[in-house]
Formats: C-alpha cells, sequence, structure tokens
C-alpha cells in the first residue's frame, strides 16, 4: 500500500458497494412465480424491453477492456490495431441487424438459450452443436479474465495491492471484488448484471462527457493531441526501422488490415454466446430492431474513449508515467491520463465507472458459458431428462466454476497470455460463423462439412496466430498476418477457409448421398414474433418435447 | 408444413421497393465503412480533427439514423390486414 489516494480509494469502494447491493436487490426484480428455470436464472425473464434492453446490450459488448485497450493500443500503435474499433463498431450493427432478429424468433419458439441449442435443433447434429458450446466457453474463458486485467490495470494505478512477491496476496483486492460478483450473479442470474448496467453506463458516460470537453482544454486543444498523435505514430522506431503505428491508413496494406479486422470482428461479436445471451433476453422482435439504430450512441463514446489514446500521447507526465520503471505497458494509459487530469474525487468515479464496467459483462459472459454448459453438454450428454430446476442448478453453479478459472487465469498466468488468448478467442469464434449465421438463412450446408469446415478454421487460425512475430514479439504479435501478399486478420482468412471447406465438402458428401440430419425449425418461426415466451415446463416435469431424447 | 400456407404471399414480393430500399440502405451503412480508401485522408480538416477521425466518429450517428429508417420501412412490410400476420401466437406450443 505505498501510495494511495483515499479519497479514491473511498469513491471507488462505496460505488462497489452499491453495485453490490443492486447485484443482490435484483433477484427480487421482475420476480417471476417459478424462478428455477433458465428463461429466468439464465435470460431474466426473457421480457426485457427496448430500453433496458439497450442497457443491457450496450453493457455486455462494451466491456471494461474496451476502455483499457482500445485506447491502449491507440496509444501504442495508432488507427489500424486500435481505431478500426470505432469502423468494426460501425459495422456491426447493420450487420447484427440481418440475422439477429431471425436468431432471436427461431430461439423464442423453440425456447433455445443458447446458439448451440439452435444448431443443435437446425442441424439435428449433436457433435455441430457441442463444437459450437466448446468454442463459445473457450472464447469467453479469456475474455472474462481480460475484465479482470482492466479492473488490475485500475488498482495498479490506485496504488492498491500488496507489495508481496506471493500473486495471491497481492491481487486480493481483486478477488474479493471477483467473489462478491461471483455470488451475485449465482444469486440473481442474468437480472444481476441488467441492473447494475444502468449504474455502469451512467457512471460510463459521465467520465466520458467530462473527459472529451474538459482534457483537450488542459491539453491545448484536439489539434495539438491529433499532432501528438501523429508525430509519435510517424516517428521511426530504432528496433524495427519502421514508423511506430499508423496516424491514417493510407498504405493499400494498412487499409485492408484495417478493413478486414474491422468486418472480422463485426461479424465475430454477435457470434458471441454473451452477446446472443443479452439479445435473447429481450422481449419483442422489435426490440432488437431498434436497438440495432440506438446502440451506435454507445459507439459515439467509444470513439471519444479511443481517442483517450491520442490524449494520453499529448500529456508527457502519462506518457512517462506509462513507460515507467517495472511497467511499460500500454493498459496504463487511461487510468494514468485521468489520475493526472482530474481531481481525485473525479478519478474516483472514473475508476469506479472501469471497474463497475468490468463486472456487467464478467457476469453475463459467465452466465452465457453456464448456459452453453449446462445445455449442450450436461444435459446432452450427461443427463438428457435434467428438469429446468437441476437445470438452473448447474447453470449456477457453472457461472462460479467459469469465474474461478477467469479469475485464476488474471492472477496466475502473465498479463499477455490472457491478451493473446483472447485474440484467439475472437478468431476461434469466428469459425462458428457459417453453422450460426448462414444456419439462420439456409440449411444448404452440410452438418458435416461444417463441422469440417470449423476444424480447418480453428487450426489455421490458431497456427497462424501463434506463428505471428515481430522484432519484440517472438509469438502471437498481432493479429493480422500475411496472406497471398496481403495483410489481413487471421480471424477472416481462416472463415474464408472455413467456408471452402464446407462448400466443397457439402457437395461432395451431396452427391454420395449421405443422410441429413432432421430440422425441427420451419420457415415461418424465423420471423414469427410471439408475444410470450413459450410457457416454462413446470419446474420437476422436464418433459420438453423437441429434446427430450 | 400447414401453418404457413395461410400466407400467399412473402413480404418482399409484396413490397419490392421497400424491401430493395431496405436491402440497399443496409449494405451502404456497412459499404461506407468497409471501404477505406473513401476516407482515409488527413484533409480536408473539420475543426481540428482529421477527416480520417471525423468521418468515423460523424459515421456513426449517421448509421442509427439510417438504422432506424430500416426499422420503420421493415414495419411497412407486414402486411396491415391481419393483426397476426406474422404467424402470431399460433406457434408457441398451445
Amino acid at each position: 500500500m505505498s501510495h494511495v489516494n483515499y479519497t479514491v480509494f473511498t469513491i471507488v469502494l462505496v460505488l462497489f458497494l452499491i453495485v453490490t447491493l443492486a447485484g443482490f436487490a435484483a433477484a427480487r426484480w421482475r420476480r417471476a412465480d417459478n424462478m428455477l428455470h433458465l428463461n429466468e436464472w439464465g435470460l431474466g425473464g426473457r421480457g426485457f424491453g427496448t430500453f433496458i434492453g439497450w442497457f443491457l446490450i450496450g453493457g455486455d459488448l462494451y466491456t471494461a477492456y474496451t476502455f483499457v485497450a482500445v485506447p491502449s493500443a491507440v496509444f501504442l500503435a495508432g488507427a489500424v490495431s486500435g481505431f478500426f474499433a470505432v469502423s468494426y463498431t460501425i459495422m456491426v450493427f447493420p450487420i447484427a441487424l440481418i440475422f439477429m432478429p431471425r436468431l432471436w424468433s427461431v430461439s423464442r419458439v423453440h425456447n433455445y438459450v443458447t446458439p448451440a441449442d439452435f444448431i443443435r435443433g437446425r442441424y439435428g447434429s449433436r457433435s455441430l452443436a457441442l463444437a459450437t458450446a466448446l468454442t463459445g466457453i473457450l472464447a469467453l474463458l479469456p475474455y472474462i479474465a481480460l475484465q479482470l486485467v482492466g479492473i488490475q490495470a485500475v488498482l495498479t494505478v490506485m496504488g492498491v495491492g500488496t507489495t508481496s512477491t506471493n500473486t495471491w496476496v497481492k491481487d486480493l483486492p481483486l478477488i474479493i471484488a471477483f467473489l462478491v460478483l461471483a455470488i451475485f450473479t449465482a444469486v440473481s442470474g442474468l437480472r444481476a448484471p441488467t441492473m447494475i448496467a444502468f449504474i455502469k453506463d451512467t457512471l460510463i458516460y459521465v467520465m466520458i462527457i467530462v473527459a472529451v470537453l474538459y482534457i483537450p482544454t488542459r491539453l491545448g486543444g484536439w489539434g495539438h493531441i491529433f499532432a501528438a498523435g501523429e508525430a509519435k505514430m510517424t516517428a521511426i522506431n530504432p528496433k524495427t526501422n519502421k514508423p511506430t503505428g499508423v496516424f491514417i491508413p493510407t498504405s493499400g496494406n494498412s487499409q485492408l488490415a484495417f478493413a478486414t479486422l474491422s468486418l472480422g470482428s463485426a461479424c465475430a461479436l454477435f457470434c458471441y454466446p454473451h452477446a446472443i445471451t443479452a439479445t435473447l433476453a429481450t422481449k419483442r422482435r422489435d426490440v432488437i430492431k431498434r436497438n440495432m439504430a440506438l446502440l451506435p450512441i454507445y459507439s459515439i463514446m467509444l470513439g471519444f474513449i479511443a481517442l483517450l489514446g491520442y490524449m494520453a500521447i499529448a500529456d508527457k507526465t502519462t506518457a512517462a508515467n506509462v513507460k515507467g520503471p517495472g511497467k511499460g505497458n500500454g493498459q496504463l494509459a487511461v487510468p494514468y491520463l485521468f489520475q493526472h487530469m482530474f481531481p481525485s474525487w473525479f478519478t474516483g468515479i472514473a475508476f469506479a465507472a472501469i471497474v463497475i464496467g468490468a463486472l456487467v459483462p464478467a457476469a453475463i459472459m459467465s452466465i452465457a458459458a453456464a448456459n452453453l454448459f449446462t445445455r449442450n453438454i450436461f444435459k446432452e450428454f450427461f443427463k438428457p431428462d435434467a428438469s429446468p430446476r437441476l437445470e438452473t442448478r448447474v447453470s449456477q453453479g457453472a457461472s462460479f466454476v467459469v469465474k474461478l478459472g477467469a479469475l485464476l487465469f488474471a492472477v496466475e498466468l502473465p498479463k499477455t497470455f490472457s491478451i493473446n488468448l483472447q485474440l484467439l478467442g475472437g478468431i476461434w469464434i469466428l469459425q462458428t460463423f457459417p453453422a450460426l449465421v448462414i444456419g439462420l438463412f439456409t440449411r444448404w450446408l452440410d452438418r458435416y462439412a461444417l463441422l469440417c469446415g470449423w476444424l480447418g478454421g480453428m487450426i489455421f487460425g490458431t497456427i497462424a496466430a501463434y506463428r505471428t512475430s515481430n522484432p519484440t514479439t517472438s509469438h502471437w504479435a498481432a493479429s493480422t498476418d500475411i496472406e497471398f501478399g496481403h495483410t489481413m486478420y487471421i480471424g477472416l482468412s481462416a472463415l474464408v477457409l472455413n467456408l471452402a471447406i464446407s462448400v466443397v465438402l457439402t457437395l461432395i458428401v451431396r452427391a454420395v448421398r449421405v443422410p441429413q440430419g432432421a430440422d425441427e425449425t420451419l420457415p415461418h418461426q424465423y420471423t414469427a414474433d410471439p408475444e410470450q415466451a413459450p410457457a416454462p415446463v413446470p419446474a420437476g416435469v422436464g418433459t420438453e418435447p423437441a429434446v427430450g431424447g | 408444413m400447414t401453418q404457413p400456407a395461410v400466407k400467399t404471399k412473402s413480404p418482399v414480393t409484396a413490397h419490392p421497393w421497400t424491401s430493395a430500399t431496405i436491402a440497399v440502405l443496409v449494405f451502404a451503412a456497412i459499404w461506407f465503412t468497409l471501404y477505406v480508401p473513401i476516407y482515409a485522408s488527413a484533409t480536408p480538416k473539420v475543426g481540428d480533427f482529421p477527416f480520417f477521425y471525423f468521418y468515423l466518429m460523424i459515421y456513426m450517428p449517421v448509421t442509427g439514423i439510417v438504422l432506424w429508417i430500416v426499422y420503420l420501412l421493415q414495419k411497412r412490410l407486414r402486411t396491415p390486414a391481419s393483426p397476426s400476420g406474422e404467424g402470431g401466437t399460433s406457434e408457441v406450443t398451445r
């Protein structure tokens, strides 16, 4: 506890306590008769309207890691690896508008809780559903861990944490925060993060509006901030003899990298199970459509958050602090910037916003991963006659285990490991795109072909990401690599391979007339808009007509 | 396959112009940020913002507005005749 600022610490602590109370109180919010059902615990009753849905989906997609990592990437490398996030969050909404309403409708009609549920029903393939579920869980674990990395960055700058060399003692505040999160998630389910999302968003908005209006006046205006950014990005890095970063992507290769990173990430985002969980929790089909038009408001904020990276460059003290002894960590750019620019009480609010900003997505992600485990692994392979009550209990336990796993990641493994895995997670989750998104429109692709395509994409993506290197890092250095002379996002190259395999094998499979699985969905169900969620099966009965055996 | 027979015309064939407009708007929203060469330049500067950054910042509210128009247009696709034009509650379990 070297130099803790107690004003900052107290404000963060108080806001954290408020959030904890809200998390537990959420269990009583919109209470249903029978809470022991995954529709209740895992999807908050499937009844959220446009307003709450906006907070829930927005709070889910824009994570603490976003607030810390996007400006950090802009701080370190400029437009292509950092500011692309703005282009990506623009593109994601028109893309999601194309397929998410269909997923919502078919999931509503058939009572699907997870994306793998849909794939199981659409293709009649347990193995393809298992592949989707495993990919989802695998991609979510490091993502949750990164939320912790976001909290860690704030705690480091606050000076909280003991100087002990034992990582578990050193990270005690983080562990406590996480245990609290784990407990109220297990108790309240999706209602907890939904309620906290209101607090989170209010804090984040206040923080960003103040930062955007106030910090430029301290730094000599936007002109100066952009000039500082440009100067750093165009300066030649002595280690590589190349420019440090890209201020504006003018070369063909940097433009392609920028565009493929945006497109690939945009296609991946709504394949993530936690994004689907938040979407399925809404009440009507229209709620999703409206939110695709309303959520870009959030992206405006993301744009300004990204520009904080240039502000951190323009502020010499922050830039020096980030490079300080034993740190050299771009993640600290935003926390240091706030600490240097704001009075302590406002720094406290800003830091609390980041910490709380981590809790919401972490909770939803752990719920999504838990639902995948329960529905598509536990029930599918171990206990097909599990009652809704048992399903809910298993999910509650699994959400706890998932979070413990993420904590282990964040505390025990080096930070770069989580970041690399998150990079891989994006590539992996994109490999579920063909089965999930194309499956919403046509069932032409064969289940075995899709499975092979998925495997091919996973293997190619992992190896390609492993082989990226730069002068300072030998492996896992970037999310782009060079394919046939063009710099492209690895996830997208892997997806192209995945699709090619799927199409070719489908043609072969059709030619030799391999039997296809049963499709339990009907065309009109993809545009259906039932008022009521499917009637929950009474607890303890466990006879769902479609899945029962 | 008995239920969908109620609908004789799909919404797309019933409203070809509206459907085409929706498709154009959605793809335009994606294309004008995907095709980087249109906006990857420092000039003209808008205020203190290089054009590249200004364009992306202003594009976000524009996307929001475009998608809201798409939402309104999609509402018109529903055949106004029957209140339960989209299948209503008939396919729910009961």
